[in-house]
């Protein structure tokens, strides 16, 4: 169980990170800002 | 000794002669290419004076005028002759069904050189010999097919000069240069096409076999190029280049070849040919498993009816990412063209296309959960398929949701405007790109579903891969889902890049799902085999389902492309002048386009039954039956 929840966080992490990367430098390839309403 | 050395040299000297078929319409045309160059030459020679330059009235170049302006037509008989008919109805006719034949020609070949590769790198020298069997199977379905789409195209030819004269003379007078370059590549595409057919038997082993994967690498790279050179037919229509406002064509055959939309309309052409494709062969293993009365047959055409819907699916699912871009393209080209297609006159047709898109994923998710019960092992996903189903559900009605609805006056003063109050929200695209990847997501974890189904992870890491694939796929919808959302609360400007990272995030988990499982089901154990031909009768009716909506979608979408230059032939230089210059009804067009989809069913199993003579006349190899094992060829060559 201990290992499992270890597992299910790792692959949290990566792939939220992977994804908000995805998101971010794919808006900044076109010019645009990803965070956009966040700033405003 | 001396034999096979012989078969070696004729089959490399058969090569060359279709490399050097391949190169001939290259070689013919250096003279017509350069005549283009010359001719302003000549001109020249008569004085500076007669030069009359013209400015490209796309790529803003400065050329010298070489061709006759477009002609400005009138309606009479000398340019729209006519039958006691509509002209444009015939044409469109003609040319539609000169397109599924076309594609479907195209397409085979290609998959039939994938499943022969197959055959040639597998190890398994049995498993080598059904693949081989089944490319066979598929080039036969195509050669027939071949005929007939060769006068189909001869029909379209008499079509064209009967009924617009004016309009094939003018755009025959521009392509002028490549015009004979197609009719050769066509000479070069038969010829390779029986050699590749009939030259099967002969060059079934071992170097010869490379030599005729060749043929076919070759066929497909003719094939190809006599389809993009169709495309730049179509996309001078839409969005000519190489001329100037008068349409006088200035010199520059690249440039008439190589519009603003022909490159997208490469790409959306050769996906959707081969998702067409797979689904026609898919259709045709279908009937042939209904029809089977032996269980070998049954499991030969039910792995048949798996793989070509495979291949199709491998090119559906970027299809609509192609047809965005295509879209993108077409707003960059003329915005007005665009909000056309998508915002204004011809924005039903596209409510309707997503409808056909939805039922296209639907029935290859239906055939996917089917197909699961054929393997043992499988049936710890079967619980889990109806929250695919809600998913799916879901997704497919936000994409068909319309932006606005064709109302009565009563019923929009009581709904409070054009838009519903709750579900007008849905008919947004940002909504729509959100249900249509959400679609797309569920299919791929489907197959991931199917890939393992009856197989079990050895590796050592099988417990973290498993959860990684659940946490990936789950944050995927999470991302779609909120990009979606995210685009409601943004500016258009902003809103309109958010699609790219929403289909980054389905192709990643189309690509790295993929890798994982395939990393994961290495050495994995096995439950059972699969049990080829133990597939319910449904399935087959599922497959006859993706085909037949594949095709009434093809006929849709040429029809919109077509149908989004208005009342002009060649757009903003070439106006129609018949008296058919007018959109059609939707009613009307999804009728006419019913009608094709049913005459070339009905043709094709006309095709699919001269087929089964041949097959019936075959001498029959003898089939060794394995219990559980995967299928056995139906029949010889």
């Amino acid at each position: 169980m201990g290992m499992t929840i270890v597992y299910v966080l790792v692959s949290l992490v990566v792939c939220i990170s992977y994804f908000l990367a995805v998101d971010h430098f794919l808006m900044d390839s076109q010019g645009l800002d990803f965070w956009y309403l966040f700033r405003k | 000794m001396g034999r096979v050395a012989g078969k070696k040299l004729f089959s490399i000297m058969a090569l060359c002669a279709m490399v050097g078929l391949l190169l001939l319409p290259i070689a013919v045309s250096l003279p017509s290419l350069a005549m283009g160059a010359d001719a302003p030459d000549a001109v020249k020679k008569d004085g500076e004076a007669k030069v009359e330059k013209g400015r490209d009235v796309y790529y803003k170049t400065e050329g010298i005028v070489v061709g006759a302006p477009a002609p400005k037509t009138v309606d009479g008989p000398r340019d729209y002759p006519r039958y006691n008919f509509e002209s444009r109805v015939l044409l469109w006719f003609a040319n539609q069904q000169h397109l599924y034949y076309g594609s479907f020609v195209l397409a085979v070949p290609i998959f039939c050189m994938v499943i022969e590769f197959m055959g040639v790198v597998t190890k398994d020298k049995a498993m080598a010999k059904r693949y081989d069997q089944l490319a066979y199977d598929f080039i036969k379905i195509s050669l027939t097919a071949y005929s007939l789409t060769a006068i189909l195209g001869g029909i379209l030819i008499f079509t064209f000069l009967t009924l617009y004269p004016a309009f094939f003379g003018y755009l025959s007078g521009i392509f002028r240069p490549v015009m004979h370059i197609y009719a050769l590549m066509f000479v070069a595409e038969s010829g390779t096409l029986y050699i590749y057919y009939y030259g099967w038997d002969k060059m079934r082993e071992g170097f010869l076999k490379w030599i005729h994967l060749s043929m076919s690498v070759i066929l497909n790279v003719i094939g190809t190029l006599l389809m993009f050179l169709a495309n730049s037919w179509i996309g001078f229509m839409m969005s000519p280049a190489g001329v100037d406002e008068q349409g006088r064509y200035l010199g520059n055959i690249w440039h008439v070849i190589h519009t603003a939309l022909w490159n997208p309309l490469n790409v959306h052409r050769i996906l959707g040919n081969m998702a067409f494709g797979g689904g026609v062969v898919a259709a045709y293993a279908a009937y042939k498993f209904l029809a089977s009365k032996t269980d070998e047959d049954r499991a030969h055409y039910d792995w048949m009816g798996y793989i070509a819907m495979a291949l199709g699916v491998a090119f559906l699912i970027p299809l609509p990412f192609a047809g965005y871009w295509l879209m993108r393209e077409v707003y960059a080209y003329r915005q007005q063209m665009g909000i056309t297609l998508m915002g204004g006159l011809l924005a039903w047709l596209f409510i309707i296309q997503a409808t056909m898109i939805g039922i296209l994923f639907l029935s290859t998710n239906y055939y996917l959960w089917q197909a699961l019960g054929r393997m043992r092992g499988a049936e710890k996903y079967q619980r889990y398929i109806k929250y695919l189903v809600f998913v799916l559900c879901c997704g497919y009605l936000v994409f068909i949701t319309p932006h606005t609805i064709v109302m009565t006056p009563a019923e929009l003063k009581a709904m409070g405007g054009q838009q519903h109050p709750v579900l007008g929200n849905y008919g947004v695209m940002s909504a729509k790109n959100g249900g249509i990847n959400v679609i797309i997501t569920t299919t791929i974890l489907s197959f991931v579903w199917y890939m393992r189904g009856n197989k079990v992870s050895t590796v050592s890491w099988s417990k973290f891969g498993n959860i990684f694939m659940g946490v990936f796929f789950g944050c995927a919808y999470v991302n779609i889902i909120w990009l979606a959302i995210y685009g409601y609360y943004i500016p258009a400007n902003v809103r309109v890049g958010l699609s790219v990272p929403q289909v980054a995030t389905t192709l990643s988990c189309l690509f790295f799902m993929f890798a994982l499982n395939t990393a994961m089901m290495k050495g994995a154990k096995q439950m059972g085999a699969i049990e080829w031909g133990k597939i319910s009768v449904r399935s087959q009716y599922a497959l006859i389902m993706l085909a037949t909506a594949f095709t009434w979608m093809m006929g849709l979408m040429g029809y919109i492309r077509s149908s989004v230059r208005l009342f002009w032939h060649v757009n903003e230089i070439m106006r129609d002048n018949s008296p058919w210059a007018y959109t059609h009804t939707v009613g009307f067009a999804a009728n006419m386009i019913s009608f094709n989809v049913l005459f070339f069913w009905v043709s094709i199993l006309f095709v699919f039954w001269l087929g089964s003579l041949g097959m019936k006349k075959a001498p029959v190899e003898a089939k060794a039956g394995v219990p559980g094992g995967a299928p056995q060829p139906a029949g010889g060559h």
